[in-house]
């Protein structure tokens, strides 16, 4: 970050937002904005620090000098996800034009969507056709595109290839490889993973109890989350804390403590995000060349990946929709997510973004891209942030032995019924 | 008071020397007025628009995810409200954290001020050095004592083991009544010096010739703490008592940061039923409802309070 370029940026920014008001002020009639050659400010709000700060700002740098006549202001939001919802909700509630552009959580769109926050990108005419479905999928809502994914994200199963041959198939190997390798090393933990009371535990739960033939809601939309199958996952990660397999601090650990556990050699199996992958391949790291990325193991059901990611997404009240629109299909090309992909490790979330290239580099992908294939999105609803919440509690409130695993998500299917119906929030 | 009641007579009458004093009297008070304006505009903008608006908010349906659904629905949210066993539970542990939390900090914080009010060297040093964790954001001293109550980094057990106490190897946050250890701990350490301060203050406005005078009579230091000092200081445990009172009754930051409410319900608080109703279901006028009552029953405790202090005749009265 050189000043100059600071002082330059926040002068445009100023000149543009006084002229955008003496617009506004003067003259009403002049239709400015659209693409004429005045110059525009679109705000784009995003997430991410350090390598990926820098991926978004040298995409922005090439991006503007491309469209001279648009300039990019990056708003950066909390790297916290349920902060950075909070800094948008509030936003957008109020209906403000800016941020123009916006970065979501996969979880998101439908909700925005349905709030008629953000508007449908069909217009433009998107292409999606070789973008990962599963993502492009949760960015619609009522039959419209929303959202355009931006890199992808699924969870998986992390092993330690020094310490378990072949990777488990089902929940019993698992439980088997892992005892083995306890054995030998008593100190180790058997199976990292997230167990706070927070969204990362929802979504390793998604992950077991799709292995298992569960899911959250049913084809028709329908809550099932007292099914046989669920009670079954939940039961499984119960007793991976109570027979020890798991550590019960896991109870209050996110992904940044499951990460620590496996990188520094304590993990025989840990369930994370692909981020870890470079992390764990980089030198000096305790597993480095010990580390293989599967989807998690099976019990009557199928491998399930939970998809995580960012999807961009358009606000409604936007000045400058066409602009913004420019910025975000030359974000989501698969020049510039190769281009992220190599700086900051952000998966693409396109298939032809994976160019030889890059995977001479970043040899780990061809792992991901096996998992991408089972990547499953949590329901796509407005309401999917208070089946969550409850998802959470029920969670919680087994791990801690408040409720045995039928209990909890008994009660969970109710208060999901209600939120459903209409009769609960 | 002396003025409207001189006022009120002479508005009744209309003689002549009245008059006049009526419009010296009115030039006054309009200029009094204008100069109150500011004042009260501001008060207006930034405390009763805001309040009359949740107000009106509260009868109303407005879920942001169905736009354009608001309409007025009277007392629903209310009714809602009121028979939903979560809000009673998390009324219930608010009170619970309120008592416990209030009651152990005005006793350290009563020591704490004692022990600062004496003389010694340094004690501008010790007396600003108190203050510190009341300086400190409410956010980063819960992350604080999160983390040393973590178990394989934190503090907490390390020393418990080293000390070979009971209690080492325990997941504070994943039992349903341990988990209010360090939320309780956390918000001791930052308010008590806040409660301190005050008392200080208190402390310092009790006159030393009574203590001396009391010495003369031959109490010891035991019976004047409680015939002299603990009396004396009763309108500055008032203040303490209300502010300290009314901020555990709202108590969020150091929950949602700590534990989220977890393990599963049991530490989730009246703020945070509120948060959730906000922030989460995205329903605000259910969530204004929940903010009105949390408003009625700080009114009532504050008032509670009040009438306490005027009974016994404090400053305040």
């Amino acid at each position: 970050m050189n000043m100059p370029r600071q002082v330059r940026r926040r002068t445009v920014a100023v000149m543009s937002s006084t002229a955008l008001l003496l617009t506004l002020a003067g003259c009403g009639s002049s239709a400015t904005g659209a693409s004429g050659p005045h110059n525009v400010t679109i705000v784009f709000a995003t997430q991410g620090l350090g390598t990926e700060a820098q991926a978004t700002q040298a995409a922005v740098n090439a991006f503007e000098k491309l469209h001279p006549h648009i300039h990019v202001q990056i708003e950066t939001l909390s790297a916290s996800s349920n902060d950075a919802y909070q800094t948008l909700i509030t936003d957008l509630t109020s209906g403000s034009g800016t941020p123009d552009v916006i970065t979501a959580d996969v979880i998101w769109p439908a909700t925005f969507a349905a709030a008629k926050w953000i508007m449908p990108l069909n217009q433009f005419h998107p292409n999606t056709s070789t973008f990962y479905q599963g993502m492009v999928k949760s960015g619609e809502y009522h039959g419209k595109l929303y959202a355009m994914p931006w890199f992808i994200n699924v969870e998986g199963l992390y092993y330690r290839t020094d310490l378990v041959k072949t990777p488990p198939k089902t929940f019993a190997q698992l439980t088997a490889d892992a005892r083995a390798a306890m054995k030998k090393n008593p100190k180790l933990i058997g199976l990292a993973f997230e167990g706070n009371k927070y969204e990362g535990a929802v979504t390793v739960f998604q992950d077991i109890s799709g292995g298992f033939g569960g899911s959250f809601l049913n084809a028709q939309g329908k809550p099932v989350l007292n099914s046989p199958q669920n009670i079954k996952a939940l039961t499984w990660l119960d007793n991976a804390i109570k027979t020890g397999l798991s550590p019960t601090a896991v109870t209050g650990w996110e992904e940044g403590n499951v990460q620590q556990a496996f990188l520094s050699g304590d993990a025989v199996f840990a369930t994370n995000w692909p981020y870890l992958y470079p992390l764990a391949e980089a030198s000096g790291s305790a597993v480095k060349n010990e580390v293989a990325f599967v989807p998690t193991p099976i019990d009557g059901g199928q491998p399930t990946a939970s998809l995580g990611g960012d999807d961009l997404v358009i606000n409604k009240n936007t000045k400058y929709p066409k602009q913004a629109w420019e910025l975000v299909k030359y974000l989501t090309s698969a020049k510039t997510m190769t281009a992220r992909a190599l700086i900051s490790g952000d998966p693409p979330a396109r298939t032809d973004a994976y160019t030889p290239s890059l995977l001479a580099k970043a040899p780990w992908f061809k792992q991901e891209e096996v998992v991408y294939a089972d990547a499953t999105p949590r329901p796509v609803t407005p309401l999917y942030p208070q089946i969550s919440a409850q998802i959470q509690e029920a969670l919680s409130a087994t791990y801690s032995g408040q409720e045995t695993p039928t209990q909890a998500l008994n009660q969970a299917q109710k208060a999901v019924e209600a939120i459903v119906s209409g009769h609960g929030s | 008071m002396a003025a409207k009641t001189q006022l009120a007579p002479a508005l009744g009458t209309g003689s002549p020397q009245p008059k006049r004093r009526r419009s010296y009297m009115a030039a006054r008070s309009r200029v009094g007025y204008l100069l109150v304006l500011p004042a009260v505009a501001a008060l207006a903008a930034i405390a009763i628009y805001p309040l009359v608006y949740n107000l009106v908010l509260s009868t109303r349906f407005d879920v942001l995810t169905e736009p354009g659904t608001g309409h007025f629905t009277g007392l629903a949210n209310y009714k809602q409200m009121v028979t939903d066993p979560n809000f009673w539970g998390d009324l219930g542990r608010t009170g619970i954290f309120m008592v416990v939390s209030v009651t152990l900090e005005f006793v350290a914080g009563l020591i704490l001020a004692l022990i600062v009010h004496r003389q010694f060297k340094a004690r501008g040093l010790v007396r600003a050095s108190i203050l510190i964790p009341w300086a400190i954001p409410t956010a980063v001293s819960a992350l604080l004592w999160k983390m040393f109550f973590d178990i394989r980094s934190g503090f907490v057990d390390f020393a418990l083991k080293a000390l070979h106490l009971p209690g080492s190897q325990l997941v504070w946050f994943n039992s349903p009544t341990l988990a209010w250890v360090p939320i309780i701990l956390s918000d001791m350490w930052k308010n008590t010096p806040f409660i301190a301060l005050l008392l200080l203050a208190g402390l310092q406005t009790i006159p030393q010739e009574i203590y001396e005078s009391a010495r003369i009579d031959g109490a010891n230091s035991w019976q004047a703490f409680w015939a002299i000092t603990l009396p004396l200081l009763r309108p500055a445990i008032m203040v303490a008592l209300i502010f300290r009172t009314l901020s555990a009754m709202l108590v969020f930051d150091t929950i949602f940061v700590m534990t989220g409410g977890g393990p599963g319900q049991s530490t989730e608080v009246v703020a945070y039923y509120d948060w959730y109703k906000y922030m989460v279901s995205l329903n605000f006028g259910f969530g204004a409802a929940v903010a009105v009552a949390i408003t009625v029953l700080a009114l009532i405790l504050a008032a509670i309070y009040v009438r306490l202090l005027r009974q016994r005749g404090g400053f305040m009265a």
